[in-house]
């Protein structure tokens, strides 16, 4: 391992010694970053290992509790973002931080110190936003309203109001998700200009391909801290990965997440070799299904068909009617026209409790939002959904001696981190929480299971435990359908691909015809092809 | 290469016996701080009035227990009170506001005035049961109303229940002085409802058997919110409505149906009161339980098994409080203070809590 | 003067308390802060109002000190919510019943127990020169008391300040995405409190006005509701300046006419016309709501260092 000393006279920015913790949790503990000038500088390690804590710190959105900050061998101080910005320090986070009723211009210009008597003056900012915009080839309209902005152009937002403010650091948290790989490249040749008008770049991914394509530098973290630091010329993803994950036990056994995607993968999953659903029945079968979304206009309008065994993905940018799909096939979201049917059972208008009785599973995208009652215990939320059912119940009332039962068996079998069965959801992380809403859905044998991103933000771990929990579920005759934003992850884990943009279907393939390119093609719009 | 330890997560133990012991005993400290630091403030300010906070006190605690006629007087005054505090509490499980607890309970009152006054003479194990069950429909169908109008058009429930409130005043002022007005009594007042429909007195000072009326009903409540399949439903809503329905459960029904019960049991409060209290419709009769009954289910941090306990306190205070405006010269107002006090320093007493053990860790 | 003229005029004069009081519920719904102790603190302005201006006679600082008590109550709210991330609907239940219990107490404690009690002059009418003497229009709008005055142009400083300015574009911010504003450097609490100061001082010079109009005195139950409508209100004027002070003519018809009916006799018994405000505002808001958009985190606290919540 190359532990790189940064280029160049004195580093444009040094992170010394950082400490954060949350309650009882540390987050950071003592992590070094150093950033040279000219550089895009690759921050990488699965989530919870830190990353964006630390750009948060940076960033004052969180306060360190020990730790010290030098920009351009200035220490400086950094109490909120007010600080961060004044010290030309510009933040992209993952989820955009926009006023959706805002246009383009207002939401880059608000926190500025523009005059306003008689009124303010936009037009001339417009016209200054624009002239950015051509100069970094970040294209967009400043008049837009943000809310009618695909997200792709939502993040060209983003940066623009780092460079609106005159950052010399600019960080980019997890950039490319929801992004095609056409956008993605577009995104890179983006970062390249602002590197070489004498910005430096933080990039935060969780993805070795992605650091290996556009870094100069690499820091890598894991669990809190800093694991090392790499030129990406002397390293390699072999390398990457054994830095991301620690003991080579357990490379191998999550070796397929840190390389998704990767030219070669290292491994194969344990039912990969053995698909042979080619010919299982169809259990599900839905033609025509129209949802609306809240607006109530039409956003998905989709005919599919799920094998037993099979595990079939939706590809798509973000807000192409992912979210009405998932529910309306969930039986969380009326549908307005079609029909939805597993094993021969039209389930389509009835209530979402009939969905759950006969065995439709759905593992929401925002699992904190959708997926648990935070304030209540592991034992209540696992009762959720069955409390009408007869397993926890007895007469009217709920038996919750069984339910307990049923939780403790839970927490064993899905190896859910929880100091007992009545702790309240809300203490435990993201990745336990998801184990939670697994236990729930495989504990009624499901026939059909909806997954939506079910991997975003977990851990290494806790990502592999979901791959080998769906997989688990397909080989035992479930049909899968998985919802994702990733790429990497439907192509490791589908036999089937189906892309949808607008609400529609606009192309399928198969295991075998996988090509990122043509699929981020069908993802953008930019042909109908079958 | 470093190895590292993984973030250690330690919640605090609930599950342990003791530390349920501990749970518990923190929680009665934060009202034992908070009844004291309310005290001691609205003390200050009795003393700036020019009167001596100690006569003010020693009237409050004590009328309620010198004399039989005093603890009779309380419990009538407990039993609206929790009934009230629970008509707000069971909407707030499932994260609904439901102000209007005075016009339902007005409103179920009218309805068994109503009802007492037309079939007067029934024999009582016919018009008693009536009078009840018609205040707490008339309840549960006022409810109802602000209920279709959140569900169905969206407004915010703690307007449409609260600007019932208003309505229900029209209405009792309509039939205390324009249907069955009595003209002697000078004040908007309906003639009296049939005997058979006046809820039996039992001991001496008499006491009516609303109490024990009362008295199932929240224990029931505590039962149904616990253990019952509706009871789970409600608390899923209201600790997250989304999750709540995406996992089958109907919301909106949950959110009405919960609203529905609370008018009910206002309804039944009003009934009690015309049946057991009053003998009929007084224009005025809610006082302000309405604002009591808030207090109560707020203090009680919607916890249905401590409802009926701050409500007792809650009535000694008020039983109290006129005692103390004759003896001590203070306005009984200064009660309603006291109470927004406790209320607000048990919600800091969170906050300091909070940091407290953080700090200590 | 005829009929309509007179009848306009008295609309008018009843916009004032609905315009004050849901600007100041507007004012701090738009950063965030959803108060529901109108109806308490427009009591407390009453009887404030009442009591400094017959101690010292004078309406100006019976106002003053009115609605200094309301910002004070405000401040408190939008500083718990704020740093102590207590919920804003237990805080404001909490705070009408403080206020209102305040209200009463304050009185009696001045005034005591009376069959006849003192009387403080209402505020006089003020023409404007030249404008009063317009037909119609002159009658009704520019030959009313100051506090008239104010509240139209209130309405219009507001609206300047929502949509033209710096300011605005940070205050709204606030109450749509608190966590954007906070990453470009607006201060959210600050923002939310002095708004929510802003709003309580607005409620509680609605409540001064109506003994300085109406009664010359306070009475219990003088406010009859209009806390509540003001919440009302600013929903059907969807949160906007402008519109609010479009709808609050509506909300004092209903009350003008209310009053009108009764005195007119009409064959209905008064008990039911008393009801109009009440039900026309359920009825309007049952097919107004449509439209109407409310500002993203309004009733919500935000908190920066949270981990789940975006």
């Amino acid at each position: 391992m190359t532990e790189n000393s940064s280029p160049g006279p004195r580093p444009l920015l040094h992170m010394d010694g950082i400490r954060k913790t949350f309650g009882p949790v540390v987050a950071l503990d003592g992590v070094d970053l150093t950033v040279g000038r000219n550089e895009v500088h690759g921050l990488l390690g699965g989530n919870g290992a830190g990353k964006t804590t630390l750009m948060n710190v940076l960033y004052g959105l969180y306060r360190a509790d020990e730790g010290i900050v030098t920009l351009d061998g200035q220490e400086v101080v950094i109490r909120d973002p007010r600080d961060a910005i004044s010290h030309g320090i510009g933040m992209v986070h993952q989820n955009f931080l926009q006023v959706d009723t805002y246009s383009v211009t207002e939401n880059i210009v608000l926190g500025t110190e523009l005059p306003s008597w008689p009124s303010m003056d936009l037009k001339g900012q417009a016209e200054r936003i624009a002239e950015l915009s051509t100069r970094f080839g970040l294209s967009v309209d400043p008049l837009a309203t943000v809310a009618d902005l695909s997200v792709g152009l939502r993040q060209r937002v983003e940066i623009l109001k780092a460079l609106y403010r005159g950052a010399k650091v600019l960080v980019l948290d997890e950039p490319t998700t929801n992004l095609t790989p056409q956008e993605v490249d577009s995104l890179f040749g983006s970062l390249r200009a602002i590197v070489d008008e004498g910005m430096s770049v933080v990039f935060i991914t969780h993805k070795i391909r992605e650091t290996m394509a556009v870094c100069d530098t690499l820091t890598v973290m894991r669990d809190g801290r800093r694991v090392g630091t790499v030129a990406r010329r002397g390293t390699t993803p072999t390398e990457l990965a054994g830095l991301m994950v620690g003991d080579d036990a357990m490379v191998r056994r999550v070796t397929e997440v840190v390389t998704a995607g990767m030219a070669a993968p290292v491994g194969r999953g344990p039912t990969v070799d053995a698909y042979a659903a080619g010919d299982a029945p169809e259990r599900v079968v839905v033609s025509g299904l129209l949802a609306h979304n809240d607006h109530g206009v039409p956003a998905a309008d989709v005919s599919l068909s799920v094998r037993g065994g099979e595990i079939v993905g939706i590809a798509g940018v973000a807000g192409n009617g992912q979210v009405e799909l998932a529910e309306a096939l969930a039986g969380v979201r009326p549908t307005a026209a079609g029909s939805m049917s597993l094993d021969g059972r039209d389930l389509a208008g009835s209530p979402t409790a009939t969905w759950l009785d006969g065995g439709v599973a759905y593992v929401p995208e925002d699992r904190h939002r959708d997926g648990i009652l935070p304030s209540e215990s592991i034992v209540e939320n696992l009762v959720l959904g069955a409390q009408r059912g007869r397993r926890f119940r007895s007469g009217p009332f709920l038996d919750w001696r069984r339910a307990r039962q049923h939780a403790e068996s839970s927490i064993r079998a899905f190896s859910i981190k929880a100091p007992s069965a009545s702790t309240p959801a809300a203490q435990l992380s993201g990745g336990n929480i998801q184990r939670i809403i697994l236990a729930r859905a495989f504990s009624h044998e499901p026939g059909f299971l909806i997954l939506h991103n079910p991997t975003r933000g977990l851990d290494i771990p806790s990502t592999q435990f979901v791959y080998d929990r769906t997989r688990a579920a397909a080989a035992s005759g479930t049909a899968v359908l998985l919802i994702s934003e990733d790429l990497d992850e439907l192509t490791n884990l589908c036999d089937r691909i189906l892309v949808v943009y607008s609400g529609r279907i606009v192309g399928e393939r198969r295991r075998g015809e996988y090509d990122q390119y043509e699929l981020g093609h069908l993802m953008a719009g930019l042909e109908e092809s079958a | 290469m470093t190895t590292t330890t993984a973030p250690v997560q330690t919640p605090p133990r609930t599950e342990t016996r003791a530390g349920r012991g501990n749970a518990l005993a923190r929680q009665v400290l934060a009202y034992v701080v908070a009844v004291l630091m309310a005290f001691v403030v609205a003390g200050i300010i009795i003393a700036a009035l020019g009167h001596n906070p100690f006569d003010a006190y020693r009237a409050i605690v004590t009328t309620s227990f010198k004399s039989g006629f005093g603890l009779v007087e309380t419990v009538h005054k407990w039993v609206p009170l929790v009934l009230l505090a629970l008509a707000f509490t069971i909407p707030l499980a499932a994260g609904k506001y439901n102000i209007g607890g005075e016009g339902q309970l007005l409103v179920g009152a009218t309805a068994s005035a109503a009802a007492g006054i037309l079939l007067a003479d029934l024999p009582i194990y016919v018009l008693l049961p009536l009078v009840l069950v018609c205040g707490v429909l008339a309840g549960a169908v006022f409810a109802w109303v602000a209920a279709w109008l959140m569900d169905r058009f969206g407004i915010n429930e703690i307007l449409s229940t609260v600007l019932l409130n208003f309505v229900s005043f029209g209405i009792v002022d309509y039939v205390a002085s324009e249907v069955w007005s009595d003209p002697a009594a000078g004040h908007p007042t309906t003639i009296p409802i049939g005997e058979g429909g006046l809820l039996p007195l039992v001991g001496r000072p008499p006491m009516h058997l609303g109490v024990l009326l009362a008295v199932l009903v929240a224990a029931a409540v505590v039962v149904v919110m616990r253990r019952s399949v509706p009871g789970f439903e409600l608390r899923a809503v209201g600790a997250n409505a989304r999750a709540a329905q995406v996992h089958g459960i109907r919301v909106g029904r949950v959110a009405v149906g919960s609203l529905v019960v609370g008018g009910a049991l206002a309804g039944l409060a009003g009934a009690i009161e015309v049946a057991g209290v009053h003998g009929k419709l007084i224009e005025g009769m809610q006082s302000n339980y309405l604002l009591l009954g808030i207090i109560i289910g707020l203090i009680a941090r919607g916890n249905a098994l401590a409802v009926p306990f701050v409500a007792f306190g809650i009535a000694v205070l008020e039983v109290g409080s006129s005692a103390m405006q004759r003896s001590a010269g203070v306005p009984s107002e200064m009660v309603l203070i006291v109470e927004a006090l406790i209320l607000l320093f048990l919600l800091f007493s969170d906050v300091v809590g909070a940091r407290l053990r953080r700090s200590s860790r | 003067m005829n009929e309509v003229t007179s009848f306009l005029q008295l609309v008018v004069t009843a916009m004032v308390p609905f315009i004050l009081a849901a600007q100041g519920t507007m004012i701090a719904g738009r950063a965030g802060v959803f108060n529901v102790a109108q109806e308490g603190l427009m009591m407390l302005g009453a009887s404030v109002g009442f009591l400094v201006s017959l101690t010292f006679g004078g309406n100006l600082v019976g106002l003053v000190v009115a609605g200094l008590g309301g910002g004070l109550f405000g401040w408190f709210l939008g500083w718990v919510t704020t740093r102590f991330r207590l919920d804003q609907f237990v805080i404001g239940l909490a705070l009408f019943f403080a206020a209102a219990g305040l209200a009463s107490l304050l009185y009696k404690v001045v005034i005591g127990v009376t069959l006849q009690p003192p009387l403080i002059p209402t505020l006089d009418d003020l023409s404007v020169p030249g404008l009063s003497a317009i037909p119609l229009v002159g009658p009704v709008l520019f030959q009313q008391s100051a506090m008239v005055y104010f509240a139209f142009l209130l309405s219009g400083g507001l609206y300047w300040l929502l949509y033209k300015t710096n300011h605005g574009l940070k205050l709204r911010s606030v109450g749509e995405n608190p966590k954007a504003a906070d990453s470009l450097g607006v201060n959210v609490a600050r923002t939310r409190i002095w708004c929510s100061a802003a709003g309580g001082a607005l409620m509680a010079l609605a409540g001064a006005y109506l003994p300085m109009t109406y009664t010359g005195t306070y009475t219990e139950g003088m406010v009859a509701g209009r806390g509540w409508l003001a919440i009302a209100l600013a929903f059907f004027g969807g949160w906007r300046p402008q519109y609010i002070l479009a709808g609050s003519a509506f909300f004092a018809g209903m009350e003008v006419l209310a009053l009108r009916v009764q005195v007119g006799g009409l064959d209905v018994p008064h008990q039911f016309i008393s009801m109009l405000p009440y039900v026309a505002t359920l009825l309007v808001m049952m097919f107004a709501l449509r439209w109407a958009r409310i500002p993203a985190f309004l009733g919500r606290n935000y908190d920066r260092e949270s981990r789940t919540s975006h």
